[in-house]
């Protein structure tokens, strides 16, 4: 059973990767040919151009092209930079661990705030905190996340100095980018954790367990949380990917040395290779993710056995 | 001397508008005794389960406790904090529901929801709480309690959630179950199972019963007495002996008058036309004469509860001269 829906996921996986590399593969040609910006402001003789192109690889016809890609994807070989003609892996690798930093400190930073606030929210509905937590969300859900990024960039690092600007050399660098993340994902969430909260104080076994004489705040904390824990699960599962997105963004802003950087460095000089390997990269961790999160909610709820869907 | 376990006195609950206040439940009087059966009875919308509710401190939001007082063992609740109520729930009094299939909750099993209840209440260590807890299943006549207490709801078949409700419910040995509908969800052979339980229990546990339902033929098997309400009061009181061989509101025979008899087989059972009217649309004298067959002049004054003898109460101008 289990084992069965193991292997469906992962063909769903295999497929999606495809298509992600599909897209990838046609789209970065779409920006242009990378040999003219290889040689700079140069005027390279038509020779010297086609010698280039022949060594990337870009005079073959394109599904050989894409067939090398793949056939490299099956053996973890994703090429070399264009650029620096280090392999593509070694460049992932180096940028894989500050890109999840950030995704996690993001992660957990939306999560005490939202929820806390989704709780309180639901719990006291309807009153001045109630309304205050609805209007922070409605500002996490509708600011931009540079602008916010820029924002505490201005405060804190600027004004105040009490925390790095950009860059990455320790602990204290991860602060404003995961805040900034945060802050973004905790609008959304909080909203979602205060409906699930309300629907959840609605049911007739919160007053089963109101009946019996514990403490309020376990029947908030465990009977309605628990069981408003499914929908927001679910929910960070599928906004994972918008994580991973926002932390490209983020990487920017904050000079971030993470993948989502690598990705848009490669794109600006046309490193084919880096820019196809880091997104088919980024699909493969989302889809991954959403693997787990799907298994886990076996753990949350009881009644639903991993497969058998909600 | 009997011992009385509760006392309510001219309970209004309600909801407010602005300024105005409007009552559900209407000054409802009752009392109950020790190791009594107390059966409320109505149609849906009468303020069963919100009168019942009040007894636990539980009223919905936007339901306000209005006026009257509530003595649970001789202790007043008006006002009391959430702490003296917490003491009272699950410890004198405890309630079962009457849907068993959403009453526990979904993602607990069923010994973790029965030995929070009892280590809220008594200091003991966790296997003695789970010892008690099995106890407790073995006693609703649970087979393979040991196992059940690893399960979650949702294994159980409807009847044995209802047991396992109880045996959750009686866990620390209350002074009075409030079952509001236990066995409407269930079908005809375990409500009669579960009632028999109960009825069993009670004895064993020296406890008092408020049984609600709309099912007189549950009432005769079960009560000592019975409360009838319509609209938010207390239309009659009295024995169940006494409810059945003299009823006197109209509304209690139209009731009895609906009790299928199992010759007839009656595919509609409301033998009493319109329904119950809400709260703000209350007729102003009695509150039943636009549904009355027997209605008269006076009806368009309030008639008050009476005594008409020593077995029972009425509130109806048929039975009062002034
Ligand atoms: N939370 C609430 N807010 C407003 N009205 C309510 C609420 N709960 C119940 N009522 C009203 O109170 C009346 C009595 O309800 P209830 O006590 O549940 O009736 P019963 O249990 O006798 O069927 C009904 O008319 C119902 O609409
Ligand atoms: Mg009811």
């Amino acid at each position: 059973m289990l084992l069965s829906y193991i292997v469906k996921r992962i063909f769903h996986a295999i497929l999606v990767v495809i298509v992600i590399s599909l897209i990838v593969f046609f789209s970065i040609r779409l920006t242009g040919d990378p040999v003219a910006i290889m040689f700079g402001a140069g005027e390279p003789s038509q020779e010297a151009i086609d010698q280039l192109t022949a060594e990337l690889g870009l005079d073959q016809p394109l599904h050989i092209q894409y067939g090398l890609f793949m056939k490299g994807l099956l053996t973890f070989d994703l090429g070399e930079s264009f650029r620096s003609g280090i392999p593509v892996m070694t460049l992932i690798a180096e940028r894989v661990w500050p890109t999840m930093l950030l995704a996690f400190g993001g992660m957990v930073v939306a999560l005490l705030i939202a929820f806390p606030v989704g709780i309180i929210s639901a719990i006291k509905r309807d009153t001045f905190l109630d309304f205050g937590g609805r209007v922070f969300s409605l500002i996490g859900i509708s600011f931009p996340n540079f602008w916010l990024g820029i924002m505490l960039i201005l405060i804190f690092a600027v004004n105040l100095q009490w925390l790095p600007a950009s860059g990455f050399e320790g602990f204290k660098y991860l602060i404003l980018p995961s805040i900034t993340l945060g802050l973004i994902l905790s609008g959304v969430l909080a909203r979602l954790v205060r409906s699930s909260m309300l629907e959840v104080l609605n049911q007739q076994y919160i007053r089963t367990a109101e009946s019996k004489g514990i403490s309020k705040w376990v029947v908030i904390l465990k009977h309605a949380f628990r069981n408003a824990l499914l929908p927001t699960t679910t929910f960070i599962g599928l906004q994972f990917g918008a994580l991973l997105g926002g932390t490209v963004i983020i990487e920017q802003v904050f000079a971030w040395p993470g993948i989502g950087r690598l990705i848009i460095d490669a794109i600006n000089q046309r490193d084919y290779p880096v820019v196809q390997g880091g997104v088919v990269f980024l699909a493969l961790v989302m889809v991954v993710v959403n693997l787990i999160v799907d298994l886990s909610y076996s753990l949350i709820d009881p009644r639903i056995k991993a497969g058998k869907g909600k | 001397m009997t011992e009385s376990v509760l006392q309510v006195k001219e309970l209004k609950l309600g909801i407010s508008n602005g300024k105005h206040k409007i009552p559900i439940v209407n000054g409802v009087s009752f009392n109950l005794n020790k190791g009594e059966t107390l059966g409320i009875v109505g149609e849906s919308g009468c303020g069963k389960s919100l009168t019942s509710l009040a007894l636990m401190g539980l009223l919905p939001p936007g339901i306000e406790w209005q006026d009257g007082d509530i003595k649970i063992t001789e202790q007043s609740m008006k006002g009391v904090s959430h702490r003296v109520w917490r003491s009272v729930r699950g410890q004198k009094v405890a309630m079962i529901f009457q849907e068993p299939m959403s009453s526990l909750n979904p993602v607990f099993t069923i010994g973790n929801q029965i030995v929070e209840m009892i280590q809220s209440h008594n200091k003991m260590p966790k296997e003695e709480a789970k010892q008690h807890a099995i106890h407790m299943l073995k006693t609703l006549g649970i087979p393979r309690a040991e196992a059940v207490f690893n399960e979650y709801p949702h294994q159980l078949s409807g009847g044995m959630r209802q047991r396992v409700m109880i045996a959750m419910a009686l866990s620390c040995n209350p002074d009075i179950l409030i079952a509001d509908e236990p066995t409407t969800a269930l079908d005809v052979t375990i409500q009669a199972q579960i009632l028999e339980l109960m009825k069993d229990l009670q004895q064993k546990m020296d406890m008092s019963i408020i049984l609600i339902t709309h099912d007189l033929g549950v009432v005769a098997e079960m009560c000592d007495r019975v409360i009838v309400m319509y609209a938010g009061e207390i239309v009659e009181q009295s024995t169940v002996v006494e409810l059945f061989d003299n009823p006197k509101h109209p509304y209690t025979k139209g009731l009895l008058a609906s009790l299928p008899k199992i010759e007839e087989r009656k595919e509609y059972l409301s033998s009493i036309k319109g329904v119950v009217p809400t709260a703000g649309n209350m007729p102003g004298g009695c509150r039943f004469a636009p549904r009355c067959t027997a209605r008269h002049e006076k009806c368009d004054v309030k008639p008050v509860l009476r005594n008409y003898n020593d077995q029972s109460m009425v509130q109806c101008w048929l039975y009062s001269d002034n």
